[in-house]
């Protein structure tokens, strides 16, 4: 903690403590408990460092009249700092501790009808809990009662924290006793030297006999309680029981062996009888509970159990195939079946079991009751169920299947569960029902926009899976190439989109065709070529943007093949280019701007990592043509994205001429965590690529290129442009720059000095000026006079001044790059958040609301963000 | 009450009911699915259809030169095509008091049923539905017209002969029933029987019941109706929709608390919904137009068409169709188009309000304006001049047996480039496509009905709770071909009554009550007696008078003064004397009271004994029993007459008089 914040801690204290002072937001109260979390988790004592709070918790608790929020946080700052050993006893020494946590105190007060109160004192005591010493107190005050009545609290919030209390307790210090038992001997100093430096590290503080008896004690109460109460006293009160589902499943999911296994012995009784009371608000967090038991627990039975139940409602719907003919009577409940009858449960089951087929077919061959393809088989039946086209031969009823017919959710559950079945063992042999069923969702009218997307997933997902596609027969890769053109006139954009991504992502994926050898994207393969690029080309004059982007990100996915083998450009492929240039210098829309930089980016990046740089086709020329309009336009643009993508493209340029000097760093990894994530980003992976040129004319040439290219104009625009991010990157890329080129060390001066002969312009205007500005080049009085008859004159668009002739190194040098890197990589919001900020505005709005000449009406609203 | 099923075809139903009186008939639908046993009528001479071969049986026994013709493998018939017109035996139609007409769909047998039939009542209809329903009946004598056939095919329908036929001629049902289209001078004469009624307009017919049509939400004008009497309500519920589209929305809640719900004209794709038809109809339309390929679409002159002219509208930008021409050619194109801008009271909410701007209500007149629409009444004249390729034309029939889309049939036929979309569901598009076999052009069928579908009508019908649903037979199970959707059907209780074509259905239903009227003087003379709080009564002597189904009670005359006479011929003459009816007692006796009366008239031995229906007072002084019953109170006392009357007047005064 700095001195500042130390000296302004006791005013705020007196602040917050004086409950005739109006209060500020809750959000003001739960920054300033952040901060102190923070303190601690860095290893400092709180008490140490502000004494003050002793003091302040022991007047807040004292007096009733405090504001339930300042009382809230109290309690929970109490327990945070009652979280380490050592501030535990000094708070129980100063007898706070009992006083903070005493619920008859608070009930007496009236105070304890606040929920706001009730869920300080559960976050309290839980950050408490993180020592034996705690868990002592816990047992002797005889915390677990009111604890439990807490999980059926009317406060939603209060309830939800009660379970996670409750489930802190069993689970931390069963890792605590679980350690312990080792046998490890440790030193005291070691323990104290560790619980002193963090209170969230899970290594367990030293265990004594007491704490296991306390413990088990707890286990036992705990659990005795969720046997007793988890079958609903009347049928209509499903509150309490739901809460101990909930909590069970959160057990379930992580409690080790014994814990585990004796949590279960007490409760499966319940667990039973409550499954044959056929409560169907209970079904799903029941079967929660089942898929938590069943996690991590590796006994066959067990799994081969769980697995039956699961794969049920799908065996109910698509007739018996899953589980065998002679799956007995009491697998087929007659509950389930009533279940399944009645249309949101129905759909929740079957959703519940579609989620998790993929992950049991995974599990091992012996557990599961069928051959993973027949799942998929299941499936398949389910999709055909549910778009009405094909009846059960389940002979249970017409009823259920009634419930799935047009039902989105479950066509969307069971496309993913398709999707995700791909790499079960074994499947592969079904590709061709899979595609004819996927075909048939594409095709179907009624198919909503996500259903189509998600179909379309499905089928790159098995694709992908399956490089043999000799299984495709002519028909359906026919049918496949009416459906895409349909649905890239479909009305709706969405599905536009789609489609036109689909296309994109197909022709990422490689396949063999027919007999193993010839290798070529699935595009082809599937769609015979003829159909993708008209499709695409098309589509870049969608009225949509978002169509327009995905079609240049699909088409640069389509011609990346033919960039690498380095093929010479197709009348085609050069009206594309022009039709995208135009997208870049008109389109009104951010998107396919930033798809068109994007393309340009995975064009350069592919042709430049398999053929020499130097090599001059006709393709290379139109692509070094465009890279300099792009660089041109892109760093123009409005749009932030369109600019950084800019900057990805000029950092490319860089590292193909400089990756093979000296001193040079590749920045290519540090970009990728740069970009945006709503911005359009290709597939393509920045994989470094190996550099062929020899360090023979040396840099001098390298930098008059670049700079010809235009990439300095691009980086320098960028440096000054107001939108941080592009700022940022400019700016790091001119450090690397000016390391590269004209390091300080010494053994570079020979380089330098050859390098100092390239120069570039500074237009008189725009972001030359700026540039211009920072470098404090002072203009002549003449230029200056000409710069204002200049704007006075109305031809003031095209020539704002003079421009001027800078060496590359004497820029780089002199635009103070490291301490701008400094300014642009605190982020915006940096003084605003810092706590010292926190403390004035909270004295200040208490100096603000207390100001006897402040009329009601004007009071300063703190605005925390 | 009575229903008679004269159509067996659940959309075109032709239905009458026998409600208190009257003879109501509930729509005339023509069954045209019939023209497709019929060669296609070419406007222009088809060197092909002139050419085919006659058909032969197989032993060559039957020999129908003129009237089978055999056509890329099927065997039609070669005449004017006949439609199939609803039951006309089961009731004498000269008995039909009136025909109310749901939709412009659901008249075009009328001149059937109003010509030459001996039919004297009205037709009740909105605007709307006779304006457009005259155009479509103006299209259809049109087309037949145009293209003159004098022959009349007839042996063919000879029992004997036409078991032996094949495919679907063998099967044809009724086809005695079938008839040539009717003239010109016949739909006139037939129109102007119509008398307009507005949306929620109650007529009175003969006093008995009174009829009034709702919005239906299906087309311009489209209706449901309600039939009631003063205790009773029928509701009729015919093409209906809750879709969102250019009519007024469906008016539900006045379908509520009907005795009976006769249902019909449900959608006849419960399978496609229409959402996704137009999807379908305009991707197709964008990827055939993209291709370079004309689109022909057969269709009626009205109804859908205003919705995919609109949806064409906003789609034709987004597709960058923007210079392929639409053509639609209907000898009624210009009127279907400008009717429909003209009739704002019937359209919804969102049309209504932009009769108020200076825009129509509906997009396609910018379409006409921007010339991107353009309508011909025929293809010979103007339209042939301005033809552009690749277009889409709408035309009809939509059968493809006559009108303007049989010449595109035969000019596109022989195109893969080329698409033909079929929007109307009341036709197969195989058997229509059966004489242009085979096809290289496109085939896409995207059936766009509107109509209420299984799961809205459950839902329709749990919220207007009929006692009584009565439907076509085929709601009552799933479809033929699609036997496993057990969605796709009516399930209620108790379940609907089912009809089938010449079913009479006597509807499950009691008349329990008459109003009647009571006349102000007769009324004045009443003297009522509250009998418990809130209600009174009163006794009423008077005449009752009926007349035109209304019941009257006046009041009784007053016998006329005895002519003074001699003689008195015959005694029966004399006009009855009218006595003052006694009053009429009602309450009961309490027992405990009544005691303690009689010991205050000195009563004071009585034995009481307790019966099944009461008690029985011993009153064994005077040697006498009181029997009271719950219906009725004896005194038993002989020879002492003073004693019953004190006895009978007090237990009159625990009883109240009327």
């Amino acid at each position: 903690m700095d001195r500042e914040c130390a000296s302004l801690l006791p005013s705020v204290c007196e602040v917050l403590a004086d409950s005739g002072r109006s209060v500020p937001d809750d959000t003001s109260l739960e920054k300033l408990l952040d901060w102190f979390t923070e303190l601690t988790e860095a290893g400092g004592s709180l008490l140490e460092a502000c004494p003050c709070l002793l003091k302040f918790i022991s007047t807040v608790v004292h007096n009733t009249a405090s504001d339930p929020g300042v009382l809230s946080f109290t309690l929970r700052l109490t327990g945070l700092m009652a979280a380490t050993e050592d501030g535990f006893k000094m708070l129980q020494e100063q007898s706070v501790l009992n006083q903070v946590f005493n619920l008859q105190h608070w009930q007496e007060a009236g105070l304890w009808d606040d929920p706001c109160l009730r869920i300080g004192w559960i976050q309290g005591l839980r950050s408490t809990l993180q020592h034996p010493k705690a868990l002592r107190f816990f047992v002797q005050s005889d915390f677990i009662d009111s604890l439990l009545q807490l999980q059926t609290d009317t406060s939603l919030f209060v309830a939800s924290a009660a379970n996670q209390m409750l489930a802190h307790i069993l689970l931390f210090f069963q890792k605590v006793l679980s350690a312990g038992s080792n046998g490890v001997s440790k030193t005291e100093e070691e323990d104290e030297r560790r619980i002193h430096h963090s209170v969230t590290d899970l290594e367990p503080p030293a265990v004594t006999m007491e704490t296991s008896a306390e413990y088990s004690a707890v286990v036992k109460g705990i659990s005795e309680y969720l046997k007793e109460s988890l079958i609903p006293k009347e049928k209509t009160k499903l509150h309490q029981s739901l809460q101990i589902l909930k909590l069970l499943a959160l057990l379930l999911a992580q409690a080790g062996p014994p814990l585990r296994d004796k949590l279960l012995q007490t409760v499966t009784d319940s667990l039973e009888q409550l499954v044959t009371a056929g409560c169907s608000r209970l079904t799903l967090p029941l079967m929660d509970v089942i898929l938590a038991a069943n996690r991590g627990h590796h006994d066959t039975v067990h799994t081969a159990r769980a697995v039956r139940i699961l794969l049920l409602p799908l065996d109910i719907i698509t007739g018996p195939t899953l589980l065998g003919t002679n799956a007995t009577a009491d697998e087929h409940p007659f509950s389930v079946v009533e279940q399944l009858k009645s249309k949101t449960s129905c759909i929740s089951m079957i959703c519940v079991c579609l989620t998790n087929t993929p992950q049991i077919t995974l599990t091992l061959p012996g557990v599961l009751p069928c051959p993973p393809v027949l799942i998929v088989t299941a499936v398949v039946s389910l999709l055909r169920i549910c778009s009405g086209t094909s009846s059960s031969s389940s002979t249970v009823c017409s009823e259920v299947c009634r419930n799935v017919i047009g039902s989105g959710k479950v066509q969307k559950c069971a496309l993913e569960a398709l999707t995700a079945l791909n790499s079960s063992p074994g499947v592969k042999e079904k590709i061709s029902e899979v595609f004819t069923i996927l075909i048939q969702y594409l095709d179907n009218p009624d198919s909503d926009p996500t259903v189509l997307h998600k179909s379309y997933q499905a089928l790159v997902k098995w694709i992908r899976a399956c490089t043999d596609l000799s299984l495709i027969t002519d028909q359906l890769r026919q049918d496949l190439v009416e459906v895409v053109r349909k649905r890239a006139c479909d009305m709706r954009w969405e599905v536009r989109d789609s489609t036109v991504e689909f296309l994109g992502h197909l022709a990422g994926v490689h396949v063999s065709v027919s007999s193993g050898e010839e290798v070529c994207d699935a595009s082809e393969a599937l769609l015979g070529g003829c159909c993708t690029t008209p499709l695409l080309r098309e589509a870049l004059q969608d009225t949509e943007s978002y169509v327009r982007a995905s079609a240049i990100s699909a088409l640069a996915k389509t011609l990346t093949h033919s960039w690498r083998q380095g093929a010479a450009l197709t009348q085609d492929q050069t009206e594309i280019v022009s039709r995208l240039l135009e997208i870049l210098s008109q389109d009104t829309e951010g998107f396919p701007r930033r798809a068109v930089v994007q393309y340009f980016i995975s064009w350069f990046f592919s042709r430049s990592s398999h053929s020499p740089p130097s090599s001059s086709t006709s393709s290379t020329s139109l692509l070094m043509e465009c890279v300099r309009t792009v660089l041109s336009q892109g760093s123009a643009d409005l749009d932030w994205e369109v600019k950084v993508h800019t900057l990805e493209l000029a950092e490319l340029l860089l590292d193909q001429a400089f990756s093979a000097h000296r001193g040079y760093r590749k920045g290519s990894d540090a970009h990728r965590a740069l970009q945006h994530p709503y911005g359009v980003v290709s597939d393509q992976a920045y994989a470094l690529h190996t550099h062929t040129g020899t360090h023979t004319e040396g840099v001098q040439s390298d930098l008059a290129h670049v700079v010809e290219q235009g990439v300095i104009s691009a980086l320098l625009s960028g440096l000054v442009d107001c939108d941080r991010p592009v700022a940022l990157k400019a700016c790091r890329l001119l450090i690397t720059l000016r390391e590269t080129i004209c390091p300080l060390s010494l053994g570079a001066l020979d380089a330098t000095a050859a390098t100092a002969t390239v120069s570039c312009e500074l237009l008189g205007r725009g972001w030359g000026q700026e540039i211009t500005k920072i470098l404090g080049m002072e203009k002549s009085d003449r230029a200056r006079e000409a710069d204002v008859s200049a704007q006075r004159s109305s031809g003031a668009a095209d020539g704002g001044g003079d421009s001027v002739t800078v060496s590359v190194c004497e820029v780089l040098r002199s635009l103070g790059l490291d301490e701008r890197l400094d300014v642009l990589t605190q982020s915006s919001d940096h003084i605003h958040n810092s706590p010292l900020s926190l403390l004035q505005d909270i004295l200040t709005a208490s100096g603000a609301h207390t100001h006897p000449d402040t009329k009601p009406g004007q009071e300063v609203i703190v605005d925390c963000y | 009450m009575k229903l008679y099923c004269l159509s067996g075809h659940p959309t075109l139903p032709c239905n009458v009911l026998k409600f208190k009186s009257t003879t109501i008939m509930l729509d005339c639908g023509l069954d045209t699915t019939s023209v497709l046993n019929f060669l296609p009528l070419p406007l222009v001479h088809s060197p092909r259809l002139s050419k085919l071969p006659s058909w032969v049986s197989k032993d060559g026994t039957i020999n129908l030169e003129k009237e089978l013709k055999e056509c890329a493998g099927r065997v039609f018939v070669d005449s004017q095509p006949e439609f199939c017109l609803p039951e006309r035996e089961l009731l004498d139609l000269s008995t039909i008091d009136v025909i109310l007409i749901s939709n412009y769909h659901c008249m075009m047998a009328l001149p059937y049923i109003t010509e030459h039939t001996g039919f004297t009542g009205t037709v009740y209809a909105t605007e709307p539905t006779l304006q457009i329903g005259r155009l479509l009946m103006e299209e259809l004598v049109k087309f037949m017209e145009r293209v003159p056939k004098a022959q009349s095919a007839t042996c063919w329908k000879n029992k004997e002969i036409q078991r032996m036929l094949p495919g679907p001629l063998k099967d044809a049902v009724d086809v005695w029933t079938w008839k040539r289209s009717y003239s010109m001078q016949e739909v006139n004469s037939a129109l102007s029987k119509v008398q307009l009624v507005g949306y929620s307009q109650k007529v009175e017919l003969f006093g008995a019941v009174q009829v009034s049509p709702l919005s239906s939400g299906y087309s311009l004008g489209s209706s449901n109706w309600i039939i009631q009497s003063h205790h009773e309500k029928v509701a009729y519920v015919s093409g209906s929709s809750l879709l969102t589209t250019h009519p007024q929305p469906m008016d539900q809640s006045s379908l509520k608390n009907s005795d009976v719900l006769i249902l019909t004209g449900l959608t006849q794709m419960p399978t496609a919904n229409p959402d996704g038809m137009l999807g379908e109809f305009c991707s197709n339309l964008a990827m055939t137009i993209r291709a370079g390929g004309n689109v022909l679409v057969p269709c009626y002159s009205s109804g859908v068409i205003y919705d995919l002219l609109e949806c064409l509208y906003q789609f034709i930008e987004s597709a960058n169709l923007g210079t392929t021409p639409f053509y639609f050619i209907s000898p009624v194109a210009n009127s279907s188009l400008e009717f429909s801008q003209i009739f704002a009271e019937w359209l919804c909410h969102n049309k209504q309000s932009k009769v108020y701007l200076p825009e129509p209500p509906f997009p396609h007149a910018e379409l006409i304006q921007t010339n991107k629409l353009k309508h011909y009444p025929s293809i010979h004249g103007d339209f042939s001049s301005e033809f552009r390729q690749p277009c889409v034309v709408f035309t009809g029939h939509p059968s493809l047996r006559f009108g303007d889309v049989v010449h595109f049939m035969e000019l596109w036929g022989k195109s893969g480039l080329n698409t033909i979309i079929f929007t109307e569901p009341d036709f197969s598009y195989l058997d229509a496509l059966a004489p242009y076999q085979p096809l290289a052009m496109k085939c896409v069928y995207c059936p766009i009905d509107t109509r209420l579908n299984f799961h809205q009508v459950s839902k329709l019908l749990k919220e207007v709770q009929p006692l009584h649903v009565v439907c076509p037979e085929q709601y009552t199970q799933p479809p033929l071909t699609q036997s496993h959707r057990s969605d796709l059907m009516l399930e209620l209780q108790p379940p609907p009554m089912p009809y089938r074509r010449c079913s009479v259905l006597n509807l499950p239903f009691r008349r329990r009550y008459e109003r009647v009227y009571i006349l102000p003087e007769l009324a004045n003379s009443l003297v009522p007696s509250e009998i418990k709080p809130g209600v009174s009564m009163a006794t009423v002597s008077a005449v009752l008078h009926s007349k035109d189904n209304k019941h009257t009670l006046q009041s009784v005359p007053k016998p006329p003064p005895v002519p003074p006479s001699k003689k008195r011929k015959r005694v029966m003459e004399e006009p009855p004397v009218v006595l003052a009816p006694k009053p009429l007692l009602s309450g009961a006796v309490p027992l405990e009271a009544f005691l303690a009366t009689l010991q205050k008239h000195g009563i004071t031995e009585v034995k009481v004994e307790e019966t099944a229906d009461g008690h029985i007072l011993h009153l064994q002084a005077e040697d006498t029993l009181i029997q009271l019953e719950e219906d009725g109170t004896h005194i038993v006392c002989d020879n002492n007459e003073p004693l019953r009357t004190t006895l009978r007047d007090l237990v009159l005064r625990f009883l109240q008089k009327l």
